[in-house]
């Protein structure tokens, strides 16, 4: 407790200085806190609740009175440099320096909420024109509006006291929008797998270019509208496409002998269709195909033209039996329903259909035939034949999530987005990076990583912070979430934002 | 005001005996007004001003449950000393450490020789300690033996002891003072702060009937801090925070000031979570306040 000499004047009665001797006999203070009791709910004017409170109170004044003492060995002297704002180490520094601190030519030094948060831990004794700085003196010295301000220093201290690693936050240490949007690293890949298109998988840009004699044809073959399977083969010999493309059609030729005019690769020939030249080519409609199923049962088979079958191959003839035993000719038992139906399905005559008799040709008939499906279907014609379509076709399967996103009037959106154009607020801005506490022991100033948060620090008196705010501050900080240190007075509340996105999806 | 408890007046009476008036050391620090001496500290108190302490305490630092000097006054609090003339403008930091070049020489030796006088003085306390250490220890290790014999040896010890001791400078104990006193300290020029002086933020109708609002409720005795956290503008305690949970979130407002009903359901919601009342208060144009507690209650 403080001296108080009763015959002084006024000084003395504020007179907190110690005695040496009560110096030396605060080695042997207690460094434990007394618990608090339970709290009572009225004040009922007894004297057992006037004591209790009394002694409350002695406790109080006891922990607030009691001054620091410490062994000037224990301490690390430094002195406060105002011009430049910084508190310069006199002697090494403590265990304080694996988290605090910077050092510049051959000096150490500390940022003034640091200096003053190790003057409060006692470990620190700040020196200005020779004489030591109280507690107060750096309060007022080390605290203003411009640098740190005292609710700054409030939440710096806050989080010190429970163990953080706090640094200021500096804004050009991060890398800006336009880095993060070149996002270099990847850019150089996707460019080159655009050139691929939907062939077979190619890695080379290169390929691109000797290709499109290849891609070129095929699109002829197209046109041609008789080989759709050619121009996939031609995409079958990808690893070699600087070869010469005769190469590549020889080997089409092999395989296409059953088809029409396998095509004349060369530039100058190309073979009008129909014209055989010098290729069987099969006429299926003079080609008979008995139905060996039929009720009529063809007792004997029309020899097949010889022409047809490859050299060297002769038939004789077919031995009906054994092939009709195999296959399954027993009639088919039927209810009557089933009967009737049969004999009415095999009565019904779809030229005798009013609409069929509509349809002038088969494309006509083939809409009718596609109309009447999808009426059957739930997909009527009218409805998709306009500009105007119905949003999603119920024959499509299609998740929950795509519906609803097809259907919303409103797009969700998240917090970053269009953030990179909002510039930056003049009141409101990222003091603190945090660290967390399990990360003191192998700590590296030089390289701390990525912070655990950043800290934003305001006021319950000052204005809550806008979407504007929280956007711009959010794309500053990148992928460390920002926490709003609400200042109120003695009290500190933390508060963060969060992006929530409603679930679309249903997860049976 | 009401006329104060027993205890408070007895101390009232013996700070008047030692000659201080009732005025405490008001120090501004990024225009915040703090309280850095103790007895500034217990005399506010004791008018029923809780205040919020922001510092380290000094035997526990690093820890934020219990903390240390300086208190933080809220605006109503600086403005109710201001009117009782009960606060009084410290100087300045800058006031104090600027002077001369042969000022701060002065001061520089008076320093060093507090520190020497300190360091001889540690220096026999230290001896002494440790010859009592001695002494115990050999009592009673001798135990029954008794005899001239023991008590030369102890002597001989005490002798050694003496000659062989050394008090270095690092073991020295000093002083981090918390409030700025001692040899930097100077006569205050003590500027009583008048009742009109600026406010630090502007005048708004809301800040007026915060104003009154608190001005009332204090004068009733009850002690009043800030509710931010709960949703309204003061924590009314029927007594000493330490001792008594607070009754009422007082939310202020002004006779005219509309409020929308989802802030009143809102608060009410709040103040039944935290088992208070809530009290929406009002100042009317004849000084009184105008108190209506909102209640929760069920048709079921």
């Amino acid at each position: 407790m403080a001296d108080q000499n009763k015959t002084g004047g006024a000084e003395n009665f504020y007179n907190e200085i110690l005695s040496p001797c009560e110096l030396f006999a605060a080695r042997s203070r207690s460094h434990k806190i007394p618990a608090r009791g339970q709290k009572d709910f009225y004040p009922d004017d007894s004297e057992e609740q006037r004591q209790r409170l009394q002694q409350s109170l002695d406790e109080h004044w006891n922990l607030i009175a009691e001054e620091r003492v410490e062994r000037l060995g224990n301490l690390v002297k430094a002195t406060w440099v105002p011009s430049d704002q910084i508190v310069e180490l006199q002697t090494p520094a403590g265990k304080f320096w694996q988290t605090m601190g910077f050092s510049a030519e051959v000096k150490q030094y500390l940022l003034p909420e640091e200096a003053l948060y190790l003057m409060e831990c006692g470990n620190l004794l700040v020196f200005h024109q020779d004489l030591p700085l109280s507690i107060q003196d750096g309060y007022e010295m080390f605290l203003s509006s411009d640098a740190m301000s005292l609710q700054q220093y409030q939440v710096f201290g806050h989080l010190k006291r429970l163990g953080y690693v706090v640094h200021r936050f500096d804004p050009s240490s991060e890398p800006s929008s336009y880095v993060r949007q070149l996002n270099l690293p990847q850019s150089r890949e996707r460019g080159g797998r655009q050139l691929k298109r939907k062939r077979s998988p190619s890695p080379t840009p290169t390929c691109s270019h000797t290709k499109t004699p290849g891609e070129s044809l095929a699109e002829k073959m197209e046109d041609d509208d008789k080989l759709p399977e050619s121009h996939l083969m031609t995409s079958a010999e990808p690893p070699e496409p600087q070869t010469a493309s005769p190469h590549s059609a020889a080997k089409g030729q092999a395989r296409t002998w059953w088809m029409m005019d396998a095509p004349e690769l060369e530039a100058d020939k190309r073979s009008s269709p129909g014209s055989p030249s010098g290729r069987l080519r099969w006429n299926f409609s003079t080609i008979p195909f008995p139905d060996l199923g039929s009720t009529s049962r063809p007792r004997c088979m029309v020899p097949v033209d010889t022409s047809l079958l490859p050299r060297d191959v002769t038939v004789g003839v077919c031995d009906l039996d054994s092939w009709m035993r195999k296959i399954n000719l027993r009639k088919v038992k039927m209810s009557v329903k089933e009967q009737q139906r049969e004999k009415h399905r095999r009565r019904w005559d779809v030229n005798k259909d009013r609409e069929v008799q509509r349809c002038r040709n088969w494309a006509e008939y083939h809409e009718l035939l596609a109309r009447r499906q999808a009426k059957r279907q739930g997909r009527p014609a009218h409805l998709w034949n306009r500009e105007v379509k119905p949003l999603h076709d119920p024959t499509q399967p299609i998740s929950t999530a795509e519906l609803l996103e097809k259907i919303s009037v409103v797009k969700s959106t998240n917090l970053l987005e269009g953030a990179s154009r909002l510039k930056c607020s003049e009141e409101w801005r990222i003091c603190f990076n945090v660290y967390q506490p399990d990360s003191v022991a192998d700590f590296k100033k030089s390289n701390p990583g990525k912070p655990y948060s950043r800290m934003c620090v305001c006021s319950f008196d000052g204005p809550v912070p806008d979407l504007r705010v929280i956007k711009q501050l959010a794309f500053q900080s990148g992928n460390v979430p920002i926490v709003y240190a609400v200042v109120d007075y003695g009290d500190i509340s933390f508060y963060t934002f969060k992006d929530f996105q409603l679930p679309r999806d249903v997860y049976a | 005001m009401e006329a104060p408890p027993c205890s408070q007046v007895e101390e009232l009476q013996q700070e008047q005996e030692h000659g201080s008036s009732l005025v405490v050391g008001l120090s501004l620090c990024d225009s915040a007004p703090l309280l850095w001496r103790f007895q500034d500290l217990k005399t506010v108190r004791s008018n029923s001003l809780v205040g919020a302490l922001l510092g380290s305490l000094p035997r526990t630092p690093r820890q934020n449950i219990r903390l240390g000097r300086p208190l933080l006054l809220m605006p109503e609090e600086e403005r109710v000393l201001r009117e009782h003339h009960g606060a009084a403008a410290l100087s300045a930091w800058n006031q104090v450490r600027n002077r001369d070049a042969a000022g701060a020489a002065e001061l520089r030796q008076r320093y060093e020789e507090e520190q020497q006088r300190s360091l001889e003085e540690q220096s026999i306390l230290a001896l002494e300690d440790r010859k009592l250490a001695l002494l115990r220890a050999m009592t009673s290790s001798s135990g029954s033996e008794s005899g001239a014999g023991s008590d030369e040896a102890l002597q001989c010890r005490l002798l050694a002891l003496e000659q062989n001791f050394s008090f270095p400078r690092s073991a020295l104990a000093v002083q981090l003072s918390t409030a700025r006193a001692g040899l930097s300290h100077c006569q205050e020029a003590c500027a009583f702060l008048e009742a009109d002086r600026p406010i630090r933020e502007q005048d708004s109708p809301r800040r007026d009937a915060r104003y009154q609002v608190f001005r009332d409720l204090w004068g009733r005795g009850f002690f009043l801090t800030s509710a931010g956290k709960f949703g309204g503008d003061f924590l009314v305690y029927p007594g000493d925070p330490l001792r008594f949970h607070a009754h009422f979130i007082a939310v202020c407002l002004t006779l005219d000031e509309s409020i929308c009903m989802l802030d009143v359901l809102s608060v009410a919601r709040l103040g039944s979570n935290v088992k208070k009342t809530v009290l929406l208060c009002s100042p009317a144009p004849d000084g009184s306040v105008h108190y209506t507690s909102l209640q929760w209650s069920g048709m079921m």
